[in-house]
């Protein structure tokens, strides 16, 4: 993949998918899941792997399975899981939390096709639940969103998370 | 080895009455009750450490805890598994900060004192400096575990050297734990990796839910269930055929519908994979065992291992505080499975029981909010009901353990709790009552065992 463009992407394309990136920001901390769905293309691959720290040395090979992931989802699972949310017997989510998420660090480094580009961002969650406590989560992104017609669709989305212990007891949120 | 702890030594027997069910819910967050926890419990007990197959190689190593002791886990050249304290004996740093890997060497990043993966000292910074006399190298390693033993893949250590050999410490549980170790020719892996997560909330939280608590699973994850299965909440447990059975403090609940927790795990690949499997796995291990497997179902190790025996999740509570908790989550397989269904229990297991899982997500408030709230000044001094199905207990022929009828119950909690207080209260492991006494007595394979295949 080029990650250094020689020439940068045109101005529109970067303010459009930049727009997308806090448009989805915004559905997803005011729960409009359904918005946030109509977002994604119907092959979206949307994953988390997970991460051990290692010596910089280290000898061992891959591990033969990978190594794991957090989330490794379709459309149809990310349909199921706002199903779940918007099941009202959610205990946990009712009250409800309150999330923000800002979105920063926004790069378009590649195109691979005409109507297609790549995409670095940062994330910083704000979690506050409802006993009270407060939880900050960071995490970089590269996703693939691809121009159709009027709307940019997310496509592809891997994520990584900054934490090697998860300082949370659960992920109940979209990245 | 002995560890004596200076203060007072308060009867722990105020704090429970399993007969009459109840507990003290100060054992949840009173910090002078945590730490002699941490000295008679985790001290003393056989701990689980690692799965053989993390660690298949000569210098494969990974870093966990004893109770709150950090140690290292390293395979030797030999084939054999040395435990040890993962702390210099020169000023107490880490000697390795990586979760997992292969080394030659640890060595203490403060003043490069260098230990081989038996833990034993191999040299340091300027090792000129010390005169002859200053230092033994033989008596100044990592300190070793006084005991390290494994069954059927699972490798457990404990600090003390009294303790029983691990098989007497599992007993009779491991007819129960054959049928996540042993239910096909080549035994289990670990495969991916292990997720850690902190929760605010006491160790015990986690345990006990895992041992018995199939009661809260139908409220709890009912919006989990209902999305995993087109709207349907859980089917109703059939108290008939379903039971408690508890050995030692450990504990397993099960139903013997064979098909309940392969369902929630919503990998349908994964279900014909066990139905392909299952005739052989009655041969193997009984009609019994191969009916029980895969049924609604939760298990726990004494004192702080867990799992899922259809789910397929493996997991330790770590203890971090009497508030706080570390969790860590494996994925456990059979190691004859097809790469593509290893891969479909990954993701199952990750869907269901992961920190991002439908059902995972409902768990760590609800353990995090018990602790809280009961440490409340007077909250705290009133008591818990733990008297769920206590008139039920049965005797049956083919389940070993103090076994209770009906999955809803509080009965392996209890005995959870019981050893928990047998463990607080004698000093002397040798004299420690047997719950129930040992139908399998020095048997070491559990396939072996007359009677196997009555029902």
């Amino acid at each position: 993949m080029l990650d250094r463009p020689l020439s940068p992407p045109p101005v529109e394309v970067i303010v459009a998918v930049t727009q997308a990136l806090h448009c989805e920001a915004r559905l997803l901390d005011n729960e409009d899941f359904d918005g946030w769905l109509a977002m994604l293309d119907e092959d979206i691959c949307y994953r988390m792997e997970l991460k051990s720290r290692r010596f910089r040395a280290d000898r061992s090979p891959p591990l033969p399975v990978g190594p794991g992931v957090i989330f490794n989802e379709d459309l149809g699972r990310l349909k199921l899981r706002v199903d779940r949310l918007k099941s009202g017997f959610v205990w946990a989510e009712d009250p409800p939390n309150f999330i923000r998420r800002a979105i920063s660090n926004v790069e378009v480094v590649a195109r691979p096709a005409e109507n297609e580009v790549r995409v670095h961002s940062v994330l910083i969650m704000h979690r506050n639940r409802i006993d009270g406590t407060t939880r900050v989560l960071t995490a970089a992104r590269t996703d693939l969103w691809r121009g159709e017609g009027q709307a940019w669709l997310l496509v592809a989305r891997d994520i990584v998370l900054d934490h090697s212990v998860l300082p949370d007891s659960n992920l109940n949120a979209f990245f | 080895m002995r560890f004596e702890r200076i203060g007072r030594e308060p009867d722990y027997s105020r704090y429970m009455d399993l007969k009459e069910g109840w507990l003290d819910r100060r054992i949840f967050s009173d910090a002078d009750i945590y730490e002699e926890e941490l000295y008679r419990i985790f001290a003393r007990s056989w701990l689980f450490v690692a799965h053989e197959s993390q660690i298949p190689k000569a210098g494969d190593f990974l870093t966990t805890h004893m109770g709150e002791d950090a140690v290292i886990v390293a395979r030797q050249a030999d084939g054999s598994i040395r435990v040890m304290l993962n702390s210099c004996p020169h000023r107490g740093n880490k000697v390795c900060f990586a979760d997992a890997g292969n080394t030659r060497r640890f060595v203490c990043n403060y003043h490069g004192w260098a230990f081989d993966t038996a833990g034993d000292l191999k040299g340091m910074h300027e090792e000129y400096c010390y005169d002859d006399g200053d230092i033994d190298f033989k008596n100044h390693g990592l300190k070793n575990v006084a005991k390290v033993s494994s069954y059927k893949g699972l490798v457990f250590a404990t600090f003390n050297g009294d303790a029983p050999s691990l098989e007497a410490w599992l007993g009779d549980f491991r007819w129960y734990l054959d049928m996540i170790l042993d239910n096909e020719e080549g035994g289990t892996e670990f495969i991916g990796g292990c997720i850690k997560s902190v929760m605010s909330a006491n160790w015990k939280f986690g345990v006990e839910n895992f041992i018995g608590d199939a009661y809260h699973a139908g409220w709890t994850h009912d919006s989990g269930c209902r999305s995993m299965n087109d709207g349907m909440p859980f089917p109703p447990i059939d108290m008939e055929n379903s039971y408690h059975a508890s050995v030692n403090g450990h504990g397993w609940e099960f139903g013997t519908e064979g098909v309940g927790d392969l369902v929630l795990l919503g990998r349908p690949k994964v279900m014909d994979y066990y139905n392909k499997i299952r005739p052989k796995m009655a041969e193997r291990l009984g009609e019994m065992r191969s009916k029980i497997f895969g049924s609604v179902a939760s298990a726990s190790i004494f004192p702080n291992v867990s799992f899922l025996p259809g789910i397929s999740t493996f997991r330790q509570w770590q203890p971090k505080g009497p508030m706080q908790f570390e969790l860590k989550t494996w994925v456990i397989v059979n190691k004859n499975m097809p790469d593509d269904i290893k891969e479909e229990v990954t993701k199952g297991v990750m869907q269901t029981f992961g920190p991002g899982g439908t059902f995972e997500m409902d768990d760590g408030e609800n353990w995090e909010n018990c602790t809280t709230v009961n440490r409340g000044v007077v909250t705290r001094h009133e008591r818990l009901h733990y008297r769920c199905g206590i008139g039920r207990q049965i005797e049956h022929d083919t389940l070993p353990g103090i076994v209770y009828r009906g999955q809803y119950n509080d009965a392996n909690q209890r005995g959870f709790y019981q050893r928990w207080l047998d463990m607080m209260t004698h000093d002397d492991f040798s004299k420690m009552p047997t719950r129930p006494e040992p139908r399998l007595g020095n048997v070491a394979e559990t396939r072996d065992l007359p009677g196997l295949f009555a029902l």
